[in-house]
This record gives structure tokens, C-alpha cells and sequence, in this order.
């Protein structure tokens, strides 16, 4: 599982690949979490790009919703792009579709923050 | 060895309405309409082929579940209200099948829907009953509160089989009757307790009503040790895993996606989705039951698949 953050003009995106279970959930936490203080400073949204995740389990998802958290306390909107197949039935079966809005790309959700 | 489903609900025992039924059976006429009816297996037929949310009901009672040899006494997790028709059937068994009168029970936590059904379970009437009653509390204490005065109309001491109370030890694994008996404390308000059995050869896990916090590696790792090779594990799985982590995190319950997510982790074979959200109807829990197994087949680690049954109140399942 690798983790990237960018900070663009309307926003800061963090882009996950592979796969995110209880054996790879701490990295991706410890690399997503920084990210919504960067999105406070851009004062921007949070976009976080799973469109090269094949599959989150349970502890995946919790690192989610400490990102939605954390981004309530601090008024920063965090939003979901790029979800494959696989993961959108993860994402309606675990409610999370009803937690985050969901862009089919990166560009949709910065270009929906701008707005 | 068989594993019986006396009571399947969260919370409260909840009871169908005469709307509820009215709508199941509207939706029986339409979807067996231009089937064959003429004869009684044929109308069988039609109604097996129905979804289990129409033709059937997963039930209201609470929590209460038993593990039966077919022989001897019998061992039941919790008291809810489930356990009335419990002591009904095991008293036909008694006059039946030979069986003792002699009632072993492992107690999850003390809150009302799990002991509620203990003033009208009748073998506790009986004075040739025998009933061991084991958990991480005070039982005791709190039946006789459940049935002092002015709640209950009947006092314990009023019951007159023969009870024993015992707090049994934490995560060392005891013989009773037996089993071997492994006994968890759980993530709940006010604690709650699982247990292992293992008998026979076959691991059996109750593990209801326990919250399990995700950031926690120690408790998750060693709940997954304790559910390790089970054959079958009853687990709570009574909210969303949205609901679980936010709006109703600390409620001290669990989700099906975490439910599924432990049982791979522990190579469990069957799991049971167990303490049903008493606001969800039937259609809901079959949705949810559903999902689960969806959700079972796109994160399954290799290629056995782990057997995902929704308790149901009148369930057996054999083993």
C-alpha cells in the first residue's frame, strides 16, 4: 500500500494504492491524517483518491471516518474520488456512502470544492 | 450437536404488528400469483421459494442461545426473553428424551434483555431443577433486583430449583460439564463476556454485545485468538459499520463488516449474524444478511469461503 499527498489550488489530495487491512491501515492513517491540517492551511478540501485501492477492509474504513472527524472539527469538507467497483459495494454496504460524497475523479471533487 | 436460536434481538424484545403481517401477506399473494396452488406441496413450494423476509420472520425475542448434545443437561448463553420457550421445550425433553434436569447458563452481561426471560422460565420452579449459572457479574444480584419488589410480582427465592452463582475467571480456559470454557471480558457499558466453548472437537464462540474499538490492535489481535479455528461463532452485528464508529460509537455494539473482517482473521468457519437492530424489519435484516455475504466474497483472503448464516428465532443449525 503506498500513500501520496499533493497540495493543489483548491485542495490537498491523498492518493492511496493497493490494498488497506489490519496490515497496512496504521501507514495509511499515519500518512492521511497530517493531510487534513494541510487542507486547513490550504484552505481547501480533503480529497482523498482511492481509485488505485482494490480493497478496505474494516480498519481502512476507521481511518476514514477519522478523517471525516477530523475534518468536521476543523471545517474542512472531506470528500472520496475514484472508487472502483469493488469499492463502491464496500463503501454502500458499510453506510460510508452515506458519510462522504463521492466524485468520480480527483478534478470532479477539487473542481466541486471550488464552487 | 446442535446450536438452537431461542432469541435473536437486540435490546428489546420486539413483536410483528398486524400491519407487518398484513403487508407479508399481500406480498405472498402477489408473488405467488400464477403459481401452482392446487395441492398442499405445491402451495409448500410456492412459499419455500419465497424470500425469507415474506414468508417467514427472524423474530423478536432477545438474546438466548443454546448448545445441545442431544444428551444430559443443557447449557444456554443468556436469559432473554427467548428463554421462556426454551424452558417449555427442555421440559418436553425431560418427559420425552430422558433428559436431566440440570441447566447450565453462560451470562454475557446483566442488562435487561439478556436475564429478562429468567422470572417465566418455569424448570426454575421445578425444586429438582438444577441451575449453574456462570458470568462475569453478580447474576445473583441482579435477578433479585430484576424481581424485587415493586417490578416483578414473583421473588427469586420464590423459584424453588436448586442455584448456584459463579463468577468465572477471565481467559483461562475451565471445565464445565464437560466443555472447556473460555470466558473473554468484553467492550461494553458495564463489561460484557464471551465465551469459547470447545467440546467434541468443535470450537463454538458467543460474542455478543461487544463494541470492538478498531484503533485497539492488542484487544482486536486477541479476540481474534479467541475466536481462533472456531466452528462457529455468534457474533454481534447490530449496526452499520458507519453507525458503529460514529453516531452510535460507544454504544457497545458491532457491525457485520467487522463481524467478517475477524472471522477471516481467525479462519472461523460459520458465523452467525446475532442481536438484530430492533427497528430494523425483516427485509432490512435479510438486506443486511445479504450484504454481509457480499461483502464475505470481495474481501475473502483465499478461496474457502467463510459460511455466513442470520440467526433467525427458531433457528437450529447442526454441527
Amino acid at each position: 500500500m503506498q500513500v501520496s499527498t499533493d497540495v493543489r489550488d483548491n485542495g490537498v489530495v491523498v492518493s492511496a494504492s493497493g490494498s488497506i487491512d489490519h496490515s497496512s491501515a496504521a501507514a495509511f492513517e499515519e500518512a492521511a491524517v497530517p493531510a487534513v491540517k494541510l487542507a486547513v492551511d490550504a484552505a481547501g478540501l480533503l480529497v482523498v483518491d482511492l481509485s488505485d485501492v482494490d480493497y478496505m477492509s474494516s480498519v481502512g474504513l476507521r481511518v476514514l471516518m477519522l478523517l471525516a472527524k477530523a475534518g468536521k472539527v476543523d471545517t474542512v469538507a472531506v470528500v472520496i474520488s475514484g472508487l472502483q467497483p469493488a469499492l463502491q459495494e464496500i463503501f454502500q454496504i458499510s453506510h460510508f456512502d452515506k458519510i462522504f460524497k463521492i466524485y468520480g475523479s480527483t478534478e470532479e471533487a477539487l473542481a466541486s470544492g471550488a464552487a | 450437536m446442535k446450536i438452537r436460536f431461542w432469541g435473536t434481538r437486540g435490546s428489546l424484545p420486539t413483536a410483528m404488528t398486524a400491519d407487518t403481517l398484513k403487508s407479508k401477506m399481500l406480498q405472498v399473494m402477489e408473488q405467488t400469483n400464477g403459481k401452482d396452488l392446487s395441492t398442499p406441496e405445491a402451495r409448500e413450494a410456492a412459499l419455500d421459494a419465497l424470500p425469507f423476509s415474506v414468508k417467514g420472520t427472524y423474530g423478536g425475542a432477545s438474546s438466548c442461545v443454546e448448545i445441545d448434545r442431544g444428551e444430559g443437561g443443557f447449557i444456554v448463553c443468556d436469559m432473554g426473553s427467548g428463554l421462556r420457550e426454551f424452558g417449555l421445550d427442555a421440559m418436553r425433553r425431560i418427559a420425552t428424551e430422558d433428559r436431566q434436569t440440570a441447566y447450565s447458563f453462560f451470562i454475557s452481561h446483566v442488562h435487561w434483555d439478556h436475564i429478562c426471560g429468567f422470572p417465566f422460565f418455569i424448570p426454575a420452579f421445578n425444586p429438582a431443577s438444577e441451575l449453574r449459572v456462570h458470568g462475569g457479574h453478580d447474576v445473583e444480584a441482579a435477578l433479585l433486583r430484576q424481581q424485587d419488589v415493586p417490578s416483578f410480582p414473583v421473588p427469586l427465592h420464590f423459584m424453588q430449583s436448586k442455584k448456584e452463582f459463579t463468577q468465572t475467571p477471565m481467559d483461562t480456559p475451565i471445565s464445565i460439564d464437560d466443555y472447556t470454557v473460555t470466558v473473554r471480558k468484553q467492550h461494553h457499558h458495564g463489561d460484557s463476556f464471551g465465551y469459547r466453548f470447545e467440546i467434541d472437537g468443535k470450537v463454538i464462540v458467543y460474542t455478543t454485545d461487544a463494541e470492538h474499538k478498531l484503533e485497539d490492535e492488542e484487544q482486536l489481535d486477541a479476540h481474534v485468538e479467541f475466536m481462533r479455528d472456531a466452528d462457529l461463532v455468534v457474533f454481534d452485528t447490530m449496526y452499520s459499520m458507519a453507525d458503529a464508529i460514529s453516531i452510535k460509537e460507544d454504544w457497545g455494539h458491532s457491525s457485520n463488516i467487522v463481524a467478517v473482517d475477524l472471522c477471516h482473521r481467525a479462519d472461523v468457519k460459520h458465523l452467525v449474524m446475532f442481536h438484530h437492530e430492533p427497528v430494523y424489519d425483516d427485509a432490512m435484516i435479510l438486506k443486511n444478511h445479504e450484504e454481509t455475504i457480499r461483502y464475505e466474497e470481495l474481501l475473502r483472503p483465499g478461496s474457502i469461503a467463510l459460511q455466513i448464516t442470520c440467526a433467525y428465532d427458531g433457528l437450529e443449525i447442526d454441527l
